[in-house]
């Protein structure tokens, strides 16, 4: 360790720094700020370094041919940015020359810049701003006139760009190339004519847009949505989390008024790094939609009458009472923890039901984590930090780029640093080989196959993997049959199946003790109905082929993964522990339903008319439903044909806590009030078991969140005190690791 | 001191550029001769030559060969920089033209010395003929073993592509050049201290060679009659020949090769002398080379300390003379077009400091300059040398800043008459 070490000099401070990392770094650590605009941690460095705003002074040791050793200054000021400390390095940041430097360049960089700030939405948290306040000209000498160029030029649905405002540091269009990697900006033309550009006709369609005007140092990349809608000294933030997936981006939401203004990207290392993508970032406005609901609402004939809470959960109550074991809940992977926590309490304990699911489709008896070992750890999915670390990656009729952004771009990451290789597998004609943003074109291994032939792969991959020699011994005889059969059909898939059978081997060659191969099963799969033998078929290739390796259907929404954990499902209870009796799953339930077996069904945070793998079924199961209540934002289409609605709670009007796809709990704080007329769920739920005679009382979603460590052993590490900022993943608590 | 063509001396035997010619008259007996000998003793050979980049630095060229790693078990590239870009400079131009042959045998050299097996040519995008020229003694040296799979006999292996750039100055300059090579913008990447060197990682991140025609083609000739030989001519430190684009007020314009240390006033002889007025001012370099006055070129001679010391520098070659009808301004205006022009857009100082000092420049020639212009111009300079990503921006400063401390009072009459000192019918005109 000591050896990674050099000793360097800042402005007369001796420090001890890694070999190799940039001056720019160096200087933080003992609180010396260099300023800059292009320098971004993240980001190449081979392509920085054109700012030119973080100069610095530099002598290095040399050796003279007499053997002594005298410092040398370099002639020419250097980047600190790209520059790696040496030993011996004397460095200075605050020498006339450097500030005269800074100064020229700030001229240089304000000559054509419009300074505009009055109406600029970058005004007030602006790179350029504050470094011309702090180390700039008061005035220019410029008196040509100034490059003129269209403003707000669309970008894509998102963005807009202002090339006036543009300062070429090359952040957005190295951002494209490096991290979301479909590379769709780039220049044009060269020297002071040069642009950030989309190529003609075509538009910045990258999933991950938004992050370029997070990334931007002026008010050259805008917010479509955002834009002129407020100065950033009048915005209040609070730390929440996005709701628009399941990887749970940590965000800082800026709101005023009491109404949602945009989302920004909230550092944390484990999760989203500094990043978020653009169906988090431009997708919460519904938290102030029009069609909020801010009532109660109870069905009247063909119309909703508005009622107060009293009369709602007297009815409510009263219909729960009265259905007692046959009442059933669907949905919940919208709901925080704590909502789900009470919720399954007021079904097992009051009503003694069993019938919950979170699932939304037909045959999800199939276990969504399937990995080597015993135990809650091994069945923990995988940590998003661990994907980069992976030799081989299979995304199985997932888009991970829409699906799964986060886990998209560690996935990515991990190719570029080289070691990870990516198989895809997917139907003809998906999204993901239309788009930029796609693991597609990195992946080594492409299997395109027919709508519906997700098992057929599976087995074909299976058969491969034997007739390569796999370990066959642990698959079932009749699997193997079935593989084998599977291998002789003809088919358009057959090489590329076979190259992913000896990418398998090939992944299993390096692996160690740790899980080094991932198969995520996506959406196109995951409604498939033959999910169960799929997974278990692609767990026997895994393990046929040697590979220490998971089978994972990633949860998708928010807190899905929250739900599974909590027990939002008809055979398992919190924390996985076995249902005596176990319930029916949310086909049967609403074949239950349509029976007339269930005589009040809640539904919470789910549009089952249109999200439901079979619309038509549960829109005709709902349609005979005696009793539907349905907890939600809006007027859903679910909704609309409910008996009684209860609005709820956003995510900005609460605190609580979400599961994310890798089982972190994390928390979210209340950013501003809700509108009067607007309850949690939780508190909803522990009203209408009060009214049915039990208590479930809690005084705060802290202290609901406080039983489930309690009470759920699977949460014990994730109560509200051991949570932090950054959530914690139960599956690294229960393992006893520190930290993540 | 004086002409002494090493290069030329065959320029003008007709049908050099081809295959037979060029053998008949000694052409690949360096080759021939370097892959007999171990590759160290190549790379001594061109070590005792004393030869030093023609491209414009003058670095030692044994440094850069050995640097490259030729034992590790890696692809290695030889690059040949034919981006001859540099206002004022036309001599690679002419060598591929007309001695294409001696540019490819030190090329194949260059490659055998390194152990490569991979050598591209990358020509400027304008020089088609020349392109052409260097495409046929190609196919040539395949056709007779001089290149392909094994150079003269020799088991070495030696491919040559030729890649034609598309019309940018900038990637004359090595490491854009090699980004313009694999297909990326024009644009130059990290040096030492901030990256390696591209001898150590170039092209696709393998060890590359890159030197400027000219060096290539002196190659053959040290390997063919022995780097003491080559060494004996030229000064202490400034070994050899060179070649000079000699161009502006003189009779007889075009490429001379005088030996090293030869004094400036005889290259203008050689080229027949100043016509049209007297010398007032000469750019020995090229274009972004500092300016002399009459007064200061007298007693200079070309090499590279002796210019260094008169406060120019040899550069590339481009020597340009200028007679008394010359008004400096308007060159300099025209100077600044080019590298604003030229200027690739990545780095903050020479985008917006090339573009201004352009704009200035038009304002004084149109008669609108301002008292305070000149000093500006003179900080606009400060602020973009050193500071600049590469050193296109250095390059934009220097010869501005040399014209207005040699030549301010032209300025000053531009700015308090708006009009020019040299009269009407100065040249050079602006287009």
């Amino acid at each position: 360790m000591a050896s990674d070490l050099v000793n360097i000099t800042i402005n007369g401070t001796p420090l001890q720094v890694p070999a190799g990392e940039m001056i720019i770094e160096s200087a933080r650590r003992i609180g010396v700020e260099i300023p800059h605009f292009c320098y971004h941690p993240r980001l190449s460095k081979e392509a920085g370094a054109n700012c030119r705003m973080c100069l610095v002074e530099v002598a290095s040791p040399r050796k003279n041919p007499d053997g002594s050793v005298t410092l040398a200054k370099m002639p020419k000021p250097q980047t600190s940015c790209s520059l790696p400390a040496g030993e011996g390095m004397v460095i200075e940041t605050e020498t006339p020359a450097i500030i005269e430097a800074r100064r020229g360049i700030l001229e240089f960089l304000l000559i054509n810049h419009p300074l505009d700030c009055p109406i600029c939405d970058r005004g007030g948290e602006c790179p350029l701003q504050n470094n011309t306040l702090h180390y700039g000209p008061p005035t220019t000498r410029y008196v040509e006139e100034k490059r003129h160029l269209p403003k707000a030029f669309p970008l894509s649905e998102h963005v807009v760009l202002d090339r006036e405002r543009c300062i070429h540091c090359a952040r957005c269009t190295r951002f494209a190339e490096d991290i979301a990697g479909d590379a769709q900006l780039g220049f044009l033309k060269r020297g002071a004519d040069m642009e950030v550009s989309v190529r003609t006709g075509e538009q910045f369609t990258s999933l991950f847009s938004g992050n370029t005007i997070e990334l931007c140092p002026v008010g050259a990349l805008l917010s479509r949505s955002y834009r002129f809608r407020g100065r950033p000294w009048d915005l209040m933030t609070q730390k929440s989390i996005c709701t628009e997936c399941s990887n749970g981006c940590n965000i800082k939401l800026d709101h005023r008024a009491g109404r949602f203004v945009r989302v920004n990207a909230r550092l944390n290392e484990d999760v989203n790094e500094e990043w978020t993508c653009d169906r988090g970032k431009f997708g919460m406005d519904y938290l102030s939609g029009p069609d909020r609901l801010t009532t109660p609402l109870v069905r009247r004939g063909n119309r909703f009458e508005a009622v107060g809470w009293d009369e709602a959960i007297r009815r409510v109550a009263e219909e729960l009472g009265q259905a007692g074991r046959k009442s059933a809940f669907l949905g919940g992977i919208r709901s925080s923890n704590e909502d789900l926590f009470v919720m399954q309490r007021l079904f097992r304990e009051v009503l003694g039901s069993s019938d919950l699911d979170h699932r939304v489709g037909p045959s999800f008896d199939a276990e969504p984590v399937i990995g080597v070992g015993q135990g809650q750890v091994a069945r923990a999915p995988m940590s998003l930090v661990e994907l980069e670390g992976l030799s081989l990656f299979i995304s199985f009729g997932c888009d991970m780029a829409w699906e799964q952004p986060m886990a998209y771009l560690r996935v990515r990451k991990g190719w570029r640093r080289g070691a990870l290789t990516i198989a895809s597998v997917a139907r003809h004609g998906t999204a993901e080989d239309e788009r930029p943003s796609s693991l597609a074109p990195i992946s080594a291994v492409r299997v395109r196959h027919d709508e519906g032939g997700e098992l057929q792969v599976a087995l074909r991959l299976l058969g491969e993997v034997l007739r390569q020699g796999g370990d066959g011994t642990a698959v079932p005889a009749e699997l193997a049959a079935k593989a084998e059969s599977a291998v002789t059909e003809q088919g358009a898939d057959a090489e590329a199946v076979r190259r992913l059978a000896l990418t398998l081997f090939e992944a299993g060659k390096g692996a160690s003790d740790g899980r080094s191969v991932a198969v995520w099963i996506g959406e196109a799969a995951r409604t498939n109905r033959q999910l169960p033998d799929i997974l278990q078929t692609l767990s026997a290739a895994l393990s046929a082929a040697g590979v220490h390796g998971v089978v994972q259907v990633p949860a998708m929404e928010v807190n899905e993964q929250g739900a599974r954990d909590l027990g939002i499902a008809p055979t398992w209870l919190p924390g996985y522990e076995q249902a005596d009796p176990a319930g029916r799953n949310s086909a049967e339930i609403l074949a239950a339903v349509a029976q007339g077996d269930i005589a009040a069904l809640w539904i919470s945070g789910l549009d089952l008319a249109t999200r439901y793998s079979d619309p038509a079924a549960a829109v005709r199961a709902l349609e005979s439903c005696p009793f539907l209540v349905v907890t939600d934002l809006s007027l859903t289409k679910t909704a609309q044909m409910a008996d009684v609605v209860l609005p709820v709670t956003s995510v900005a009007e609460r605190n609580g806590t979400y599961t994310n796809v890798e089982g972190r709990v994390q928390r979210f704080w209340k950013a501003y009030d809700p509108p009067a007329g607007v309850r949690q769920e939780w508190r909803i739920a522990a009203q209408i078991a009060a009214r049915l005679g039990t208590e479930i009382h809690y005084a705060s979603s802290r202290e609901v969140l406080a039983d489930i460590a309690a009470r759920v052993p699977l949460y014990a590490g994730c109560g509200p005190d051991a949570l932090g900022d950054g959530g914690v993943r139960w599956a690294s608590a229960l393992a006893g690791e520190v930290g993540r | 001191m004086g002409e002494l063509r090493v290069l030329f001396e065959h320029r003008d035997v007709p049908g050099i550029e081809r295959m037979d010619v060029y053998e008949s008259v000694g052409g690949y007996q360096g080759l021939a001769r370097a892959v007999t000998m171990s590759r160290a003793d190549v790379i001594g050979e061109v070590k005792t030559s004393g030869l030093r980049g023609r491209g414009g630095a003058g670095f030692p060229t044994w440094i850069k060969w050995s640097g490259i790693p030729a034992d590790q078990p890696t692809e290695r590239y030889v690059v040949c920089n034919a981006d001859e870009g540099e206002p004022g400079t036309f001599k690679d131009r002419e060598l591929m033209l007309r001695l294409p042959h001696m540019v490819v045998e030190g090329l194949a050299i260059a490659g055998y010395a390194t152990n490569s097996s991979t050598g591209y040519i990358y020509i400027r995008g304008e020089f088609l003929e020349s392109a052409r020229a260097v495409r046929r003694a190609i196919d040539e040296a395949y056709a007779r073993g001089y290149l392909g799979e094994s150079v003269c006999g020799s088991g070495h292996r030696f491919d040559l592509h030729v890649h034609m750039g598309a019309g940018s100055y900038e990637c004359g300059e090595e490491t854009a050049l090699m980004s313009s090579l694999m297909g990326e913008r024009g644009q130059p990447r990290a040096k030492p201290p901030h990256a390696p060197l591209p001898v150590i990682s170039g092209l696709w991140q393998r060890p590359t060679l890159i030197n400027n025609v000219e060096t290539y083609a002196t190659v053959p000739h040290i390997l063919a009659r022995g780097g003491a030989w080559y060494a004996s001519m030229g000064t202490e430190r400034s070994k050899g020949t060179k070649l000079f684009s000699v161009s502006g007020h003189v009779a007889k314009p075009g490429n001379y090769e005088i030996e090293l240390g030869t004094p400036l006033e005889e290259l203008i002889a050689l080229a027949g002398g100043v016509v049209g007025g007297d010398l007032k001012a000469v750019i020995p370099g090229g274009s972004s080379v500092p300016i002399l006055t009459a007064e200061q070129c007298r007693g200079v001679k070309l090499d590279y300390e002796s210019c260094m010391a008169a406060g120019t520098m040899l550069g590339s070659g481009g020597f340009m003379a200028f007679n008394d009808r010359t008004d400096i301004v308007k060159l300099m205006h025209v100077t600044a077009r080019f590298y604003a022009h030229e200027s690739c857009g990545k780095c903050t100082p020479c985008r917006e400091g090339t573009r201004w000092m352009y704009r200035i420049f038009q304002r004084i020639t149109a008669g609108q300059g301002r008292p305070e212009d000149v000093d500006l111009l003179l900080s606009i300079c400060n602020n973009i040398d050193g500071r600049s990503y590469c050193p296109l921006g250095d390059a934009a400063s220097w010869p501005i800043r040399a014209s207005i401390q040699r030549f301010r009072e032209e300025y000053d009459y531009w700015i308090e008459h708006g009009r020019s000192p040299v009269g009407d019918d100065s040249v050079p005109g602006i287009g």
